[in-house]
C-alpha cells in the first residue's frame, strides 16, 4: 500500500497553520518532530507517517473552530482517539492536522433512570463500565482494546467485541451524539428519546471511520449486568465437528453471550504463553451463557447435548476464578503470537458460519502457498474470523507477503458470501480490497454520501475508498480553489 | 399505476422517470399511505410484486426477502423454525378507513415507516435488524448496502438510512435481516390502580433490570382499553419471555421489583392493540407518536392532556390522540423533553402544514437534504412526503 505523498503547497504553509491552531488551542498544539512521533501510527504499525501538526482540543467549541480553520485553509484532518485502530484508521497525513481527543475525556452525566451515560469522546470504553458498575450496570460493546480505546474511536469504527451476537455492536448501543460537520457546524443526532425524528444519520455516522465529521459528545445505553454468567469449554477432534456444534446451538434458539473458536495452532500458542490448561484438540469453543439462573441452566443443559452430539468433550466453570482461567488463553491469543513470530497481522473477515470448515481449509492452503504461519480465532456466534498471520518484518519482503496472504484470506471470505471486516474497519489496510466486495455502483453511492458531508474531501482522506474522484452532483463538479481535491492522491 | 415485479423492472421504470423528470409515489400494500405529507396526484409505482423470500438460513440467523413480501407470510415462515423478526413489525390498523386496508402490510412498508411494536424494547427497531439491502437509486442504478452476515463494518452503514426514510432515498428490491429465536413461553403481567407517575416508574424498574422484557406499556384508566378489566387510574403492563421454566423465575423476580402483578390472559391481544394503535380506528382524532426519554413520559403525557393516550417502550413512546389545536403544544413539549413528535394520522391539510416531524435545525436540515440528494438528486421518490 502506497501512502499518499504530501502536498508541498500545504507543507510550505506549515508555520502559519501551526500559528492558527495555537490561536485556537494555545496550550494544545504539538509541532516538534520528536513529539509528533507519538502520533505517527496507530495499532497497524506497518504504516507510519508524522502529521503536519497535532492539536488537542479541550471542548466542542475548539473542535468546531479547528475544523472551520482547516476547511478554509484546505488542510486535511485526521481524527484520533487512543490510536488503537487495527486498520490504520488514525494514520496521519503528512500534510494534515491530527486532531487528538485525549483531553476531552470527561463523563458528563450518568442517568440510571433513562439507562444512559453522556460523555466526551475521549473517555475510554472500559471507563464507562467502571463508572456504572457500582450500581450493577455496564456498557456492552467490549473491543479487546477496551482499556485504552475511546468511545469516539468506537463510534467512528462501530467497534464490536466478544459479546456482539447477543448485545450488538456500538451502533446498537449508541443513543445520540453531538457531531461537528466538515464545515464546522454542530448537529445533534438522537438522544435519550428513542427514534431519529428524521433520516437515521446517527446510524450512518457510526462506523464511518472519521470520513463524515467528528463526534464531540455521545450518549450511550447501559445495561443491567446479568445476575448469572457461566462458562463452558468444548473441545473437538475436528473443525467440522466444532462448526456443526456452533450451528446446532444457534439453530436451537440459543444466543450465547459469547462463543469463541480457537484452532489447534492457536491453542498451542496460548498453552506455551500462559498455560490456561486447554485440552489437546483440533478446535475448542469457549462459551458464555448469561441471564437469570434458570435461563442459564436451561441454555447450558441444551448446549451440553449439542456438544455431545457433535462428539465434543465438555468442561464447565461457574466460579469467577475458574471462568477467568478458561478465558485467559483466548484473551491472550494475540499476545501469544509473539511466541511464534516477531510480527503479526490480525485479519477480520466475517463469513456465513456454515462456510467455516471450507474457509479454514482455504486458509491452511494459503498458508502453505505464502510460506507463513497462521492461527485462527473466531467469534463463532457471529461468524467473525480473526486469522493471525505470523511473520518477521525484519526479513526482506515478508511484510508484503503477509499483506498479500491477508488480502487472499479476505478475498476468500468475500467469495463465500462474507465481508472484508466485521469490526476493525476498512481504514487504509483494506481500502484497495473494497472492489472485491462492492460494485462500482455500490461504491459510487457510498462516495456520494461522503460528498454530501464533505465535498472538499478533507476528512480522513485516503481511507476506506479505493478511488478518490471529485464530488460530483447533478453533473457538476465541486471544485475548490480552482483545483480538484487531493490532486496528489493516486487514482486507480 | 405501473406494477413491477423485479429489480430490473424497477431500474427501467426509474430510468424512464429520470429521463422525463417525473416524480412518483412508491406503494406496496398501501396500508401506511395515510402517513406523511400528502404528495398530490402522482404516478404510482406498485412494488407489491417485488416479493418473496429469497433465502432463509435459520442457523445463520439470517433471512433475505423482497420488500413486497407480506409481513404475515414472513412471520409464519420464521415461526416454523421458532424464529422471529426482532423489530416486532406492526400494521398500523388505525388507518382502518383506507381503501386498501384489507391487504396485509409488507416488509418494505414496515421498514420504510420504521413501524415497530412493543417488542422493539428487546431487540430494537428495524435499523438494528436490517443487515443489508438492494435498491435502485435516483440515478437508475441498482446498488447494495450492507451484507448478508450478522456482523459487518465494511463501508458506510447504508441499511440504517433505509429505515424510516418513507421511501425517499431509493426503491428497495431486497432486504436481509438478522432474525431472533422465538421464546417458547411468554406472559403479560398487569399492575392495576397505577397513576401515570407510579405506573411508568414500575415499568422503568423492570426495564432497568436484567429481565429483558419484550413489552412495557402503560394504559391510563380513561382510555377504557379493551381486555384489561377495571384498572382504576391506570395499568402497567409487563411482558416477559423465556423458556418455560425460566419464565417462572422471571415472573417471581418481576413481582419482587414491582409488587403483586397478576398474569393477564389477554396480554398478547392487548400488546397487539398497543402497537397497532387500533384504538384510534373508530375516531377521528389526530394521532401522534411522541418519543421522549422514559423518565419524561408521565410529565409530558400530563402536560399534553390528550383525549386518548397510552405509553409504550417503558415510557419512551406516547401514543396521543389529539385535537387540531393541540398540535403546537405537542410539538413544543416533545422538543423540550428532547424527543420527537411524529404526526401519524390527520386530515391532509394538517399533514401538509405540519409535516411528519417538526422542522429540523438549519444545519441538520441542510445535511439531510444533501444526503437525500446523494441518493435521489432529482427528487423522484415520494417527493415531499417526509
Amino acid at each position: 500500500m502506497l501512502l499518499a505523498p504530501s502536498d508541498p503547497k500545504i507543507l510550505a504553509r506549515r508555520d502559519s497553520i501551526v500559528a492558527a491552531l495555537k490561536k485556537i488551542v494555545p496550550d494544545g498544539v504539538v509541532e516538534a518532530s520528536s513529539d509528533l512521533a507519538a502520533y505517527e501510527s496507530d495499532a497497524l504499525p506497518s504504516y507510519r507517517q508524522k502529521p503536519l501538526a497535532a492539536v488537542l482540543p479541550r471542548d466542542a467549541d475548539q473542535v468546531a473552530r479547528i475544523i472551520r480553520f482547516a476547511n478554509e485553509a484546505g488542510v486535511p484532518i485526521v481524527p484520533r482517539g487512543a490510536g488503537t485502530s487495527l486498520s490504520g484508521g488514525a494514520l496521519p497525513r503528512g500534510d494534515g492536522i491530527l486532531m487528538g481527543f485525549g483531553r476531552m475525556s470527561r463523563i458528563l452525566e450518568i442517568d440510571y433512570e433513562n439507562r444512559c451515560v453522556t460523555l466526551q469522546p475521549g473517555v475510554t470504553n472500559a471507563a464507562i463500565t467502571r463508572a456504572v458498575e457500582g450500581e450493577g450496570f455496564y456498557y456492552a460493546p467490549d473491543p479487546s482494546s477496551q482499556i485504552a480505546c475511546t468511545i469516539g474511536g468506537n463510534i467512528a469504527e462501530n467497534s464490536g467485541g466478544l459479546h456482539c451476537l447477543k448485545y450488538g455492536l456500538t451502533t446498537n448501543n449508541l443513543l445520540g451524539v453531538k457531531f461537528v460537520l466538515p464545515d464546522g457546524q454542530m448537529i445533534t443526532l438522537g438522544g435519550k428519546a428513542p427514534g431519529a425524528g428524521g433520516l437515521d444519520l446517527l446510524g450512518l455516522i457510526t462506523g464511518s471511520e472519521g470520513l463524515l465529521g467528528v463526534v464531540v459528545e455521545a450518549t450511550v445505553r447501559i445495561l443491567r449486568k446479568a445476575p448469572v454468567t457461566r462458562t463452558m469449554l468444548a473441545s473437538f477432534d475436528s473443525v467440522p465437528d466444532a462448526g456443526a456444534c456452533v450451528a446446532a446451538i444457534i439453530g436451537d434458539g440459543i444466543v450465547p453471550a459469547a462463543m469463541e473458536f480457537m484452532d489447534r495452532a492457536t491453542i498451542g500458542a496460548v498453552e506455551s504463553f500462559n498455560a490456561p490448561g486447554y485440552p489437546d484438540a483440533e478446535a475448542i469453543l469457549i462459551i458464555d451463557a448469561d441471564g437469570v439462573e434458570a435461563d442459564v441452566a436451561d441454555a447450558m443443559a441444551r448446549i451440553a447435548i449439542h456438544v455431545k452430539a457433535c462428539r465434543g468433550e465438555l468442561r464447565e466453570a461457574t466460579e469467577t476464578l475458574a471462568r477467568a482461567k478458561m478465558w485467559a488463553g483466548r484473551k491472550a491469543a494475540f499476545a501469544a503470537m509473539g511466541k511464534l513470530a516477531p510480527d503479526m497481522i490480525c485479519m477480520d473477515g466475517t463469513i456465513p458460519r456454515h462456510a467455516l470448515p471450507r474457509v479454514l481449509e482455504g486458509i491452511a492452503d494459503l498458508s502453505k502457498k505464502h510460506g507463513l504461519g497462521c492461527c485462527n480465532v473466531f467469534h463463532a456466534g457471529d461468524g467473525n474470523l480473526h486469522p493471525l498471520i505470523n511473520f518477521d518484518a525484519m526479513k526482506d519482503g515478508e511484510l508484503a507477503v503477509a499483506e498479500e496472504f491477508g488480502a487472499d484470506i479476505l478475498r476468500l471470505c468475500v467469495a463465500v458470501g462474507g465481508v472484508l471486516t466485521g469490526e476493525h474497519g476498512v481504514g487504509i489496510e483494506k481500502r484497495d480490497l473494497m472492489t472485491e466486495m462492492f460494485s462500482t455502483a455500490d461504491l459510487d453511492q457510498q462516495h456520494r454520501v461522503k460528498c454530501a458531508f464533505d465535498s472538499g474531501g478533507l476528512f480522513n482522506p485516503g481511507k476506506v475508498f479505493p478511488t478518490l474522484s471529485a464530488c460530483i452532483e447533478s453533473g457538476h463538479m465541486h471544485v475548490h480553489g480552482a483545483k480538484l481535491p487531493h490532486p496528489d492522491l493516486p487514482r486507480f | 399505476m405501473t406494477r413491477v415485479a423485479s429489480e430490473n423492472e424497477i431500474v427501467d421504470y426509474v430510468r424512464a422517470a429520470r429521463e422525463s423528470r417525473t416524480p412518483f409515489e412508491i406503494v406496496a400494500a398501501g396500508t401506511r399511505r395515510g402517513a406523511g405529507r400528502p404528495m398530490g396526484k402522482l404516478p404510482v409505482l406498485d412494488v407489491a410484486g417485488v416479493s418473496g423470500i429469497v433465502e432463509y438460513q435459520p442457523e445463520e440467523l439470517i433471512v433475505t426477502a423482497r420488500p413486497g413480501t407480506g409481513l404475515a407470510e414472513l412471520k409464519a415462515v420464521l415461526a416454523q423454525k421458532n424464529q422471529c423478526l426482532g423489530f416486532d413489525p406492526v400494521d398500523w390498523t388505525l388507518f382502518g378507513g383506507a381503501p386498501d386496508f384489507s391487504k396485509n402490510g409488507t416488509l418494505g412498508g414496515a421498514v420504510s415507516a420504521d413501524a415497530s411494536g412493543s417488542g422493539r424494547l428487546r431487540h430494537g427497531p428495524p435499523r438494528d435488524s436490517l443487515l443489508g439491502f438492494r435498491a435502485v437509486n435516483g440515478f437508475g442504478e441498482a446498488f447494495r448496502g450492507g451484507a448478508k452476515v450478522v456482523k459487518n463494518v465494511t463501508g458506510f452503514d447504508l441499511p440504517k438510512l433505509m429505515c424510516g426514510a418513507f421511501g425517499t432515498l431509493a426503491v428497495m428490491s431486497e432486504l436481509t435481516f438478522r432474525v431472533y429465536p422465538r421464546p417458547s413461553a411468554r406472559t403479560t403481567l398487569i399492575l392495576r390502580g397505577q397513576a401515570p407517575e407510579a405506573g411508568f416508574a414500575a415499568l422503568r424498574a423492570i426495564w432497568k433490570s436484567a429481565l429483558e422484557p419484550s413489552g412495557l406499556a402503560y394504559i391510563p384508566g380513561a382510555a377504557d382499553f379493551p381486555g384489561l378489566g377495571d384498572v382504576g387510574e391506570g395499568a402497567a403492563l409487563i411482558r416477559l419471555e423465556a423458556a418455560a421454566r425460566p419464565l417462572q423465575e422471571k415472573i417471581a423476580a418481576a413481582r419482587l421489583l414491582v409488587g403483586p402483578a397478576e398474569e393477564l390472559e389477554a396480554g398478547e391481544t392487548v400488546f397487539a392493540r398497543v402497537g397497532e394503535g387500533s384504538l384510534f380506528r373508530d375516531n377521528d382524532l389526530d394521532v401522534w407518536r411522541v418519543t421522549v426519554p422514559p423518565t419524561q413520559a408521565a410529565r409530558v403525557a400530563k402536560a399534553i392532556n390528550a383525549a386518548l393516550w397510552w405509553g409504550d417502550w417503558a415510557g419512551g413512546l406516547l401514543w396521543i390522540g389529539a385535537r387540531e389545536e393541540d398540535a403546537p403544544r405537542i410539538r413544543a413539549l416533545a422538543a423540550q423533553a428532547g424527543g420527537h413528535a411524529m404526526l401519524l394520522r390527520a386530515p391532509a391539510a394538517r399533514r401538509a402544514a405540519l409535516g411528519l416531524y417538526a422542522p429540523q435545525p438549519p444545519a441538520l436540515a441542510a445535511v439531510t437534504a444533501s444526503v437525500r440528494a446523494a441518493f435521489d438528486p432529482l427528487g423522484l421518490f415520494n417527493p415531499g412526503r417526509f
